[in-house]
């Protein structure tokens, strides 16, 4: 899959998720200073990504990823 | 005399899950003590060694004063194998005698009596091979012995195993303090409070209908109503709780709202009001307050317990709440549906629905579905803090467990999982 591919997905789902426009949505966007994702929807977050992809990521090194870019990197890495 | 105490990874192991995840079953409690003491009560050992599932061996040891899965204690004595599962009731064996064996309708050893002479024609090199050449070369005993076969078998005789238990402890009266004024209902020789206790002004003990025993140095604050038969262990409090019949509690144990009929392992605590009934809790849970169980259906059927994730065992009995895992934490709100399992190393937060009635272990439930979560090493650190807070240590034996653990429920905690990302794109639309 195209990183714009993850990309736009990774925007998608975050949006449904946290219930936010995709104009806030960016690559350096924090998940919870700038998008406000609470530990509880982090989990969801997390739940919704390997739904979107249909991955496995590890519960662990998926929660330090901070950012809607490292997201895309680390789903793209995932994908790979 | 050496008595052996059993605990293989059998087929029926799981039907004491989620507690006997963590712990043998032997460690399990019904009334006053567990089911280990109750058998060396029983068969008045004063030697005692253990074999334990393997993967459990090295967080047991260091937690047990006997011998933990060392096959150097299959030899030099007499023996008397007993499986965790056999209820010490029951158990009219001699121990010592003819050597003799028992097995269930599966070919499970019940009990081995092995007189030191015979040993040297049986494979006493492993618990196996030993439980292997009893069944094939000793006589068959044919004894009918009773057996616990699933953990609410436990919680439905806790009541009546109080009443036992407090007659076999044989103390009575007041040793500690109870502040007046005070209200002690039935006869006063029923009640026993040890010395340390502190029972507060207007607490009253019932024991109109069952013995009360309080532990040392337990606390009861004022308001709080303790009705036997019930047992509260060493230095557990109760705050202006609600204590109907038949339950054990503690150590250590914080306690409000109402309790009816439940055992409650170490270190515990339901500080708050909710309702819990008929439930069996492990050691390290945090009841949310207002978290509250149902322990009876509304059309009064038998209640039916799902062990495995998959298929519903009928238990027979109309009262039936929740069976609770170790370290589990629920948050405020949280309603379990009747007869609800509910795995050790979870975390639940709720939102106001009745959940589940199958929680595997290891699993973060958002929004009524089962999630990853954040990993186990988070529970790890939550499970490092609660323990150091009351004095305990989290060791690497015990990680080692219970990262053991996490591998074995794996495969029904990501069926769940992924049955929660469907409903969770449901909701997303």
């Amino acid at each position: 899959m195209e990183r714009s591919q993850v990309e736009q997905r990774v925007v998608k789902v975050t949006c449904q998720v946290l219930g936010v426009d995709a104009a806030m949505v960016q690559p350096d966007s924090h998940f919870v200073f700038d998008l406000g994702a609470e530990s509880t929807q982090s989990v969801e977050l997390v739940a919704a990504f390997d739904g979107e992809f249909d991955i496995e990521m590890d519960e662990d090194a998926a929660l330090q990823v901070e950012t809607v870019g490292a997201a895309v990197e680390f789903i793209t890495a995932s994908l790979a | 005399m050496r008595l052996i105490l059993v605990d293989q990874l059998t087929e029926k192991r799981v039907n004491f899950y989620p507690l006997a995840l963590s712990r043998p079953i032997w460690e399990l409690r019904c009334g006053m003590t567990s089911l280990a003491e109750k058998l060396i009560a029983k068969v008045g050992a004063g030697d005692v060694a253990c074999f334990v599932p393997p993967y459990m061996a090295d967080a047991y040891r260091r937690r047990s004063e006997w011998p933990v899965n060392d096959p150097a204690n299959l030899a030099g004595d007499d023996l008397l194998v007993v499986s965790a599962r056999v209820k010490a009731a029951g158990f009219g064996i001699e121990p010592t005698g003819p050597s003799q064996v028992t097995v269930d309708t599966d070919g499970e050893v019940l009990y081995a009596r092995i007189a030191r002479a015979d040993l040297a024609r049986l494979n006493a090199g492993s618990i196996d091979g030993l439980l292997d050449s009893a069944r094939e070369k000793l006589p068959s005993a044919d004894a009918e012995l009773p057996t616990w076969n699933y953990t609410w078998d436990l919680v439905l005789e806790n009541p009546e195993q109080l009443v036992e238990d407090f007659a076999a402890a044989g103390r009575s009266g007041i040793e500690g303090a109870v502040e007046e004024p005070r209200a002690i209902r039935g006869d006063a020789k029923n009640v026993y409070v040890a010395p340390g206790a502190s029972v507060h002004p207007m607490v009253v003990l019932d024991a109109s209908e069952g013995p009360v025993y309080i532990d040392e140095d337990v606390i009861i604050h004022p308001f709080t109503r303790v009705e036997g038969p019930c047992y509260v262990g060493k230095k557990s409090i109760l705050f202006g709780a609600k204590c109907r019949e038949g339950n054990s509690i503690g150590p250590m144990c914080r306690i409000g709202g109402e309790v009816e009929e439940s055992i409650i392992h170490g270190y515990s605590n339901k500080y708050h009001d909710g309702f819990l009934g008929h439930a069996y809790v492990g050691e390290w849970v945090n009841l949310g307050a207002l978290t509250t169980n149902s322990d009876l259906k509304n059309d009064y059927s038998s209640v039916s317990v799902v062990l495995d994730g998959k298929r519903p065992v009928d238990t027979g009995s109309t009262k039936v709440g929740s069976l609770i895992g170790d370290h589990t934490k629920t948050s405020i709100g949280t309603l379990f549906n009747t007869g609800a399992y509910v795995g050790a190393m979870s975390l639940i937060t709720t939102t106001g629905k009745l959940l589940p009635r199958y929680i595997p272990s290891f699993a973060w439930l958002i929004e009524g579905v089962v999630t990853k979560g954040f990993g186990k090493s988070r529970f790890y650190a939550t499970a490092q803090e609660a323990m150091q807070r009351r004095g305990c240590q989290w060791t690497e034996a015990d990680e080692a467990m219970w990262n053991e653990i996490f591998n074995m429920t794996k495969p029904e905690r990501m069926e769940a999982v992924r049955k929660g990302r469907r409903v969770l794109s449901g909701h997303r639309g």
